[in-house]
């Protein structure tokens, strides 16, 4: 006798279990930034009560007041937002001419992999190894404490692999569309900026919101190259208020709870372009 | 308008010689057809015509310009890629406009002969619509109005025809033919579909392994096939390639005889017999060239494929739509021995010239 259904059902056990597993994934994700938030709007007497006081509280603006008046905060947001754009912006122009070169030309034996690893391997150390030297170089041209420095060691870490991803991306272009390009009276260059860059454009959003993420949070190298409080970045900013005798836990939340916003401002306004798929229709019916 | 000629023309790919001793002068105006199967140097014998591939070694002229190393915007070619390479970014009235665009002519004029083309191929409706909002056969015309919106000394195109259904096949290959003869521009076109190179060219180069096999008029190459490469190639069904040989003038295989076929003693040979010039007949006729089993009757509409065993292969008859045999029934096949081609079966070339 056959027992197993021979027919589709609608409902059941499943889709609950998965609604299940997404309830507890959103869960992990959320819950800290919420418990940031609150703790940002909290009381010191009541970010430290015991049992949690979850929703019973009076809320207060005073740490961001303490974080964006008392310290200065502001200042180390737009620092932030400078070495952040600046890196983004380099990298992708080199990173993404470098990945087109990767991906399309022709190199003699075996260099393209060559020099893709080798592009690779410079990430292949952990970045404190190179934290001594860079402090040497920039203290000898005189950059330590400036945003340029920090914008220059960001870009050289982020270009390897802004480079290897938009070289993929581009790589998954049919190279035909750049070739008909080039018979219909266009060159090389031409072909790069009116269509390949153009149809590049969710692997260039993705790529920006990468390197932005990764330059707005990187913490070592800003804390090594940058002391002053017109180079300072956020989260260097943000370390500070852990001092000696207390951790300002206010501050500290609500300087980390904007230090989140931009970002979550970007990845929204560039998310329609991580939409795959406009290549689709190009190639074949 | 220009002739393109190849001299001593070589391709390798690191160790692979995608195309080898290449020479053939294609003439001002004419629709010259690479045919061959896939892999055989025909794709990039196009595309060194375009200069997407540099010739490893010899010289390419298009008209007197010797073109080797220029990049492929000098060259003024239009080509049409299998893959029709739409910019799907762009709407139909962009992709067509773009040659127009990049050489900087004015938007008016632009327009102008956009919306001529557009019309010439039937588009005028769809000029605002993205690529992916077209059908395959749309698609294949913007394709084909990007190449013609301007006026190329030479078109490429490349197995144009082989994405689209086998109706709207047979129309755009109609449509192309008459396209060509209007526009009077030197075309190149690659194909592996030996009906498309027989309809569409004035002559037709079979290649293969990087050599060409032949270069005539489609009927020369049809009615005096001079390797076993395009015998085999040209026709459908394809011509039945019998091994055997021949002593005496007599060619003969299993049960196949087949006298006068000219030279007296070729082993291995190869005779090769069109499906029209073989028929079914009674068993006991005089002169039958051979007596077997039918091993399967294929009605095709217009006439019945009639297959015979032969040996450990099949030989294939054309015979009357009302052909009534039956599998596994014996009867007799006659050839017409005026119309055979004889292989010389180690060097693969006509042996009964």
């Amino acid at each position: 006798m056959e027992t197993r259904p021979r027919y589709r059902t609608i409902g059941g056990i499943l889709p609950m279990l998965a609604y299940l597993a997404m309830a507890l994934a959103l869960f992990i994700t959320v819950f800290p930034v919420y418990w940031l938030a609150q703790n940002s709007i909290k009381l010191d007497i009541d970010i430290f009560a015991v049992p949690p006081v979850w929703f019973n509280f009076s809320p207060t603006l005073k740490h961001y007041e303490a974080a964006f008046i008392g310290q200065p905060f502001l200042i180390y947001a737009f620092n932030s937002l400078i070495i952040a754009m600046a890196t983004t912006i380099v990298s992708l122009i080199f990173g993404t001419m470098a990945g087109y070169a990767l991906a399309r030309f022709q190199y003699p034996g075996r260099w393209r992999y060559q020099i893709s690893f080798w592009m690779l391997s410079t990430r292949m150390m952990p970045p404190i190894v190179t934290i001594i030297p860079l402090f040497i170089f920039f203290n000898f041209f005189n950059l330590l404490n400036t945003k340029f420095a920090v914008v220059v060691a960001y870009t050289a870490f982020n270009l390897p692999f802004v480079t290897w991803m938009m070289k993929s991306y581009f790589q998954d272009l049919p190279p035909e569309l750049e070739e008909a390009a080039m018979v219909d009276g266009d060159t090389r260059w031409g072909a790069f900026l009116r269509i390949a860059l153009p149809l590049a454009r969710p692997g260039i959003a993705a790529t920006a919101i990468f390197s932005l993420i990764l330059s707005w949070n990187e913490f070592l190298l800003a804390l090594i190259l940058t002391q002053t409080e017109r180079s300072m970045t956020l989260p260097v900013g943000i370390s500070g208020r852990v001092t000696q005798y207390t951790t300002h836990w206010g501050e500290i939340s609500a300087a980390g709870f904007l230090a989140s916003v931009p970002i979550i401002v970007f990845a929204l306004l560039v998310q329609k372009h991580l939409v795959r798929g406009l290549s689709l229709g190009a190639v074949k019916g | 308008m220009a002739s393109v000629t190849f001299k001593n023309v070589y391709k390798k790919f690191g160790e692979f010689v995608a195309v080898a001793d290449f020479n053939v002068e294609i003439r001002d105006k004419e629709f010259l057809v690479l045919l061959g199967p896939s892999g055989c140097g025909k794709t990039t014998t196009m595309r060194m015509i375009a200069g997407l591939e540099e010739a490893t070694s010899g010289d390419i002229y298009i008209g007197t310009d010797r073109v080797n190393g220029l990049l492929p915007k000098y060259r003024d070619v239009a080509m049409v890629f299998q893959s029709y390479a739409l910019y799907p970014h762009l709407t139909v009235e962009d992709n067509i406009g773009y040659p127009l665009k990049i050489r900087k002519i004015p938007l008016a004029e632009r327009k102008r002969r956009i919306a001529e083309v557009a019309r010439r191929v039937e588009l005028d409706s769809m000029l605002s619509r993205l690529p992916k909002e077209l059908s395959g056969g749309q698609r294949q015309r913007v394709a084909l109005a990007r190449a013609i919106v301007r006026t190329p000394r030479v078109f490429l195109m490349d197995e144009p025809l082989s994405n689209l259904d086998a109706k709207l096949r047979t129309q755009m290959r109609a449509e192309l033919k008459h396209l060509q003869h209007e526009l009077q521009v030197t075309t190149i076109y690659v194909t592996h579909d030996q009906i498309e190179a027989m309809t569409l060219a004035h002559r037709v180069a079979v290649m293969n392994k990087g050599m060409i096999e032949q270069l005539g008029t489609p009927r020369e190459i049809y009615n005096n096939p001079r390797t076993l490469f395009v015998a085999g190639f040209i026709g459908s069904p394809p011509m039945n390639l019998i091994p055997g040989e021949v002593r005496d003038g007599v060619f003969s295989s299993g049960g196949l005889q087949v006298a006068g076929v000219g030279r007296a003693n070729i082993s291995p040979a190869v005779l090769g017999v069109r499906p029209e010039d073989a028929h079914a007949v009674e068993v006991d006729e005089a002169d039958v060239n051979l007596v077997a089993p039918i091993f399967a009757v294929e009605l095709t509409g217009e006439n019945t494929l009639v297959s015979v065993r032969l040996g450990g292969q099949l030989m294939t008859l054309r015979a009357d739509k009302n052909f009534a045999g039956q599998i596994d029934q014996q009867i007799g096949v006659k050839i017409a021995t005026d119309r055979v081609f004889l292989f010389d079966g180690e060097t693969q070339d006509r042996a009964d010239f």
